[in-house]
């Protein structure tokens, strides 16, 4: 019996390492490089250890250089301001929708699916012309826009789904004591909505400050461009510098990483949601 | 949001029967931007790269997924094994494709520095021979995709109850009969959300191809999405540009319809 055991655990291990190893590869060759100064990358091995810590340094070039830290402020704004709009006005609608019932189902479902499996490609000419003709491209307040519609499709399905589950009797017994729609939502439905919240700032924030496409596409000049339209237009020249570019990666991918580490539970929340439908 | 997103839908429609370089005026063809689709060889060749990924997205991401998934509950370490699956999920595709670009560079990446180490007389062009680079893509994408069916896959697991497996095994199933006959069909529901989800992101991949190759050399790495942006904001044919979306759009529409038809149902118990 042990002896099967081991027979069947042993290659399973074996293979489940040789994985890790692969995807931890990525991950520590990024940081080692990141650490090395640019003159000595060239010459070394890819698993030498650096010569001296010269992350500083690289950091100091990237940010100059290429000025991520402009884009990084911007990717802030808007994944802030984006997620901000987008959660104010889904909890609202979600609400609406639950519990005033819009007959308006194959509408709801349209926006919805317009914002989650959508190619978003879908968009682009339109908006790109209208943003012309608006006077909204190349403006924050432009990028903030589509960011949040995209964004509001999303969490309206967290809200909604969240809503169905609180019981219409607390609401009723609240009606009976004199309260109105507005007023049920302020103080029954926006307190316990911290869960589905932060679902929402979770995914939606990770989402903004990730998106590429949309960044290309409605900006041009660093005051407005996103953080990851800057990250891949230095790899545009051939390579250019791997142990900037690496450091750059480092830079731009700490706060979502971050973000996860700390709202994982909330991760799960949100993942469980997307399949339980 | 109507106007931002529901509008430009049917607007976009609109715009791929016209022939129109985004600054003059808008020249009706009719349909003759969908004929020159299925004419144009450079989109033809985007289309069966557009099925390579959507297929191989199957096969690693999904399936891989699902086998990790299955034989990583209950092993010592589990969490250990499954948070290092999880890592890339957190990183952007922008900079997946800039780690790989790293990994898979000719002189200097690791990949090549490997065959040196153990002796293979190999140095691979990873990124610039075609048909390679679209399957170098497709290994960054791997390494993207894979934690989040893992993570979707392991609470379908989670969710199974125990007692029909415990039944399974009590009337002498092994684990692989108990896995095809009980617990497989009880994931179907998670299986579905999975499939159409990785296959509409198959169709829908761009990040990743833009920053490893542009699609290059000479166009030939391009998927869909990745013509469509060239066509439409590096050569300004914009009325093509947005009949390719048109077609993407339908194909992402179709592979979604068993999905779709669920959320529907659902919604018409809720009312």
């Amino acid at each position: 019996m042990t002896g099967t055991r081991i027979l069947r655990i042993v290659p399973l291990y074996i293979v489940l390492v040789a994985l890790c190893a692969v995807w931890l590869l990525p991950v520590l060759s990024t940081t080692l490089v990141s650490l090395k100064d640019p003159k000595d990358f060239v010459s070394q091995k890819f698993y030498q250890p650096p010569v001296r810590i010269y992350f500083l340094e690289n950091l100091r070039k990237v940010l100059n250089e290429y000025k991520l830290n402009a884009h990084f402020i911007n990717s802030l704004i808007y994944a802030l301001a984006g997620g901000a709009v987008a959660i104010a006005t889904a909890s609202m609608a979600g609400f609406s929708i639950v519990r005033l019932k819009p007959k308006l189902n194959f509408i709801l479902f349209l926006i919805i699916y317009s914002g989650t499996l959508f190619p978003f490609q879908m968009y682009l000419i339109p908006v790109y012309r209208l943003f012309n003709v608006l006077g909204l491209y190349d403006t924050r307040t432009g990028m903030i826009l589509i960011y949040s519609a995209i964004c509001i499709p999303f969490s309206l399905f967290v809200y909604r789904g969240f809503y169905t589950t609180i019981p219409r009797e607390i609401e009723e017994a609240a009606r009976l004591d004199g309260c109105g729609p507005v007023r049920s939502f302020v103080s029954i439905f926006l307190p316990q909505s911290l869960a589905p919240t932060a679902v929402v700032a979770l995914f939606q924030m990770t989402w903004i400050w990730n998106d590429l496409l949309f960044g290309m596409v409605l900006s041009r000049t660093q005051h407005v461009r996103p953080i990851m339209v800057a990250l891949a237009t230095m790899t545009g020249y051939g390579g250019g510098n791997i142990p900037w570019i690496m450091t750059g990666v480092v830079f731009t991918s700490v706060p979502t990483v971050l973000l996860f580490i700390l709202l994982r539970r909330f991760f799960i929340q949100g993942m469980t949601l997307s399949i339980s439908t | 949001m109507v106007v931002l997103l529901v509008v430009p839908m049917l607007q976009n429609i609109y715009y791929s029967f016209f022939e129109w370089d985004g600054l003059g005026k808008p020249v009706l063809v009719g349909l003759r931007n969908f004929v020159a689709l299925f004419q144009d060889k450079v989109l033809g060749g985007s289309m069966l790269n557009t099925v390579i990924w959507v297929g191989f997205t199957l096969v690693f991401p999904v399936l891989g997924g699902l086998l990790i998934a299955v034989f990583v509950t209950g092993v010592k370490g589990e969490n250990f094994f499954k948070s290092i699956f999880f890592i890339p999920l957190t990183i952007s595709f922008v900079a997946t494709g800039t780690i790989w670009t790293y990994m898979f560079s000719r002189e200097l990446g690791v990949l090549n520095g490997i065959f040196k180490l153990i002796g293979l007389p190999l140095k691979l062009s990873w990124l610039t021979s075609v048909p390679l680079n679209t399957f170098s893509m497709l290994l960054a994408w791997t390494w993207q995709q894979l934690g989040t069916n893992m993570v979707m896959f392991l609470m379908g697991l989670a969710t199974i109850p125990s007692d029909p497996v415990e039944a399974c095994l009590m009337d002498g199933a092994n684990g692989w009969q108990t896995f095809v006959h009980v617990k497989f069909p009880m994931l179907a529901p998670v299986t579905t959300v999975v499939i159409t989800m990785a296959m509409v992101n198959g169709f829908k991949v761009f990040d990743i191809i833009y920053v490893m190759t542009r699609g290059g050399p000479y166009q030939s790495s391009e998927t869909l999405a990745v013509s469509m942006f060239r066509e439409t904001f590096t050569l300004f044919h914009m009325g093509y540009g947005a009949a390719i979306s048109v077609l993407l759009s339908v194909i992402v529409i179709v592979i979604s319809a068993a999905y779709i038809r669920r959320m529907t149902r659902r919604d018409l118990l809720y009312y």
